[in-house]
């Protein structure tokens, strides 16, 4: 822990993404609107002490909206890598710790999996399902894993050889003792680091999505459908567009410094490079 | 070598219909088909002419039924007609029996594409590597420093909204360059370099988008490579024998530092063409991704599945280019691709 805090980069990290998940937290006591409240009297207004933001087409207050948004795409974000990291370390633990046929047949799907383009793959399964949270979660999930367990697989491949473990099950021990007690916990850092470069990269994704009209959908605000919203009033109402932007460039910015802040904390090799 | 040619290129072929195969499960798992998406436009279809058109569409079979007589099809590189676009075939034109010919969808779209992705590539090389290198040599000095915190917001920056605000700051603020579209109105009449020009304009704000958010990753890389080989023994050796530090840094370190590139960028190319769908969206351009997220939600099947298998082909064969071209570049790999 004290390596984290020392190291400028994850240090901002986690302040930026402490700050915003209060703020999502707390959406419900720190909005000074109820963010789906039509107010036909307050129609695109420009950012003023009573809505700092402004307020979109259709009277609501931004900051509001912004707040509840910041809810989802942090929960789509997390959910969606927590889908993924699993399945990774599932897969990526059998292939690499079985090795074989099995490893083979894993891989090769992997393989597969990585050739097909990814943002095409998640548009041909969210266009067919009913748009909600929940089937971003999940399609966001089912289609990332590829990295995890090759990274989960290789790490189980050079653990294997590694003195501790073959002592281990020279002493007798069984597969999921191997596999729970010594190469898991070994092959900790990686899959953390790459876990929290995972958020970043989903809070884009559900952002793109629902920015194209196939992700969160109206009335629920996310940060990708204010942006929609703003990109019909580009021409005289610049805080629709600018606010969520810089909310989600914030965002994906504070796990990417997490991210690798952690990884130059956690690994000595580059750790002591710097 | 030629040997490593064939094998990998006949690995390719198992790699292909996993592809397919799955692509076409997720299809047609998935409720709903052509025919419902008609019916939405016209509500007078009928079930029973809906049950017919299922027919004829071969709908109403099995999937896997289905995804044989695709694959049977393709057997012979037919990749069938578009459901909903007025039976446009799909990949190839074709000349009917009164001689007209029709262009093929992804014969149209994928040049488009192709020339984006080429052209926002060349910018990235040009900005990136020197970015990386200036960033390496500077490490944890200032333009290091500041390099890192422009690439850290690279990274975070969200393509669609640098693109709306690029597209109002020029295009509606500024009226520097036009927001959408491929063609000025009228542009038929200008010359072939006149027409050229037009296009390139049209193409200059997704270019510039495309690459400024490429970069990121790019130069970091340079950057982290550069440190890497800066640190090996051959380099010391090199200055130890007093050769002049321009020609240990860019003779001996970048050489060096830039091979691995040769496979990122094989690695990007799905993400490139993936990427291709918002920012061809947002400026209405006629590219893969447009054509892609309209098939989407037609669920125009020939049209998804070709497109799928198309950019799952080319993305195969961008790891290929690439795998050689490390070995041509590489004496090292080359030894481990000849044995």
């Amino acid at each position: 822990m004290k390596r984290i805090t020392q190291n400028p980069l994850a240090l901002a990290g986690l302040i930026i993404i402490g700050l915003i998940s209060l703020m999502a937290i707390f959406a419900s006591w720190i909005a000074p609107f109820d963010p789906d409240a039509i107010d036909v009297k307050a129609i695109l207004l420009a950012p003023s002490w009573e809505h700092i933001m402004g307020t979109d087409g259709l009277g609501r207050d931004v900051w509001s909206r912004m707040l509840f948004g910041a809810r989802i795409s942090l929960l789509v974000g997390i959910v969606a890598v927590g889908i993924s990291t699993l399945i990774g370390i599932v897969l990526g633990a059998i292939a690499g710790y079985y090795r074989g046929w099995v490893d083979t047949l894993i891989m090769r799907f992997v393989d597969i999996m990585l050739s097909i383009p990814t943002f095409f793959l998640i548009l041909a399964v969210i266009a067919f399902l009913t748009p909600s949270i929940w089937n971003i979660m999940i399609v966001i999930g089912l289609t990332s894993w590829m990295g995890v367990t090759r990274l989960v697989r290789a790490e189980f491949l050079s653990l294997r050889g590694r003195e501790f473990v073959l002592a281990s099950q020279t002493l007798g021990a069984k597969d999921y003792r191997l596999i729970f007690k010594h190469l898991l916990p070994n092959s900790l850092t990686p899959i953390i680091v790459s876990s929290v470069l995972g958020v970043a990269s989903a809070v884009l994704v559900e952002s793109g999505l629902s920015f194209l009209g196939l992700g969160v959908q109206a009335p629920q605000a996310s940060w990708g459908n204010i942006l929609t919203d703003g990109k019909e009033y580009i021409e005289f109402a610049w805080w629709l567009s600018l606010f969520p932007g810089l909310a989600i460039l914030i965002t994906v910015l504070g796990y990417n410094l997490l991210g690798e802040g952690l990884r130059d904390a956690l690994d000595p090799r580059t750790s002591n490079r710097k | 070598m030629l040997k490593y040619l064939l094998k990998r290129l006949f690995w390719m072929v198992p790699l292909l219909v996993g592809i397919s195969l799955i692509s076409f499960l997720i299809m047609h798992l998935a409720p709903g088909d052509i025919t419902s998406t008609e019916a939405s436009f016209n509500p007078k279809t009928s079930e029973e002419s809906r049950q017919k058109l299922r027919e004829l569409y071969n709908l109403d079979k099995p999937v896997i039924v289905q995804y044989g007589l695709w694959l049977k099809r393709m057997s012979t590189l037919d990749f069938g007609h578009s459901f909903a676009s007025h039976q446009s075939p799909v990949f190839w034109e074709e000349t009917d029996a009164e001689g007209n010919v029709k262009k093929g969808m992804i014969q149209e779209a994928l040049p488009i594409t192709l020339l984006i992705n080429v052209l926002s590539l060349a910018l990235i090389i040009s900005i990136a590597i020197p970015l990386g290198i200036i960033s390496a040599l500077t490490q944890n000095r200032l333009p290091d420093r500041s390099i890192t915190i422009f690439v850290f917001i690279g990274f975070a920056i969200p393509g669609f909204w640098l693109a709306l605000m690029l597209m109002y700051w020029t295009g509606v603020a500024h009226n520097w360059l036009p927001i959408s579209g491929l063609h000025s109105l009228g542009a038929d009449k200008l010359s072939m370099i006149g027409q050229w020009m037009d296009t390139l304009k049209h193409l200059a704000l997704p270019i510039l988008i495309s690459g400024l958010t490429g970069l990121a990753g790019i130069s970091l890389f340079v950057r982290n490579g550069m440190l890497e080989v800066l640190h090996q023994d051959y380099i010391n050796t090199a200055r130890a024998k007093g050769l002049p530090e321009n020609t240990v840094i860019y003779r001996h370190a970048l050489r060096n530092a830039l091979l691995p590139l040769i496979t990122i960028f094989g690695l990007s190319i799905p993400g490139l063409i993936g990427g291709s769908v918002i920012a061809e969206s947002i400026f209405a351009i006629p590219g893969m991704g447009k054509l892609f997220y309209d098939a989407v939600l037609m669920r125009d099947f020939p049209v998804i599945m070709g497109i799928l298998t198309i950019g799952s082909a080319l993305t195969l064969i961008g790891n290929l280019v690439a795998d050689l071209a490390y070995a041509w570049a590489d004496p090292r790999v080359r030894r481990g691709v000849m044995s």
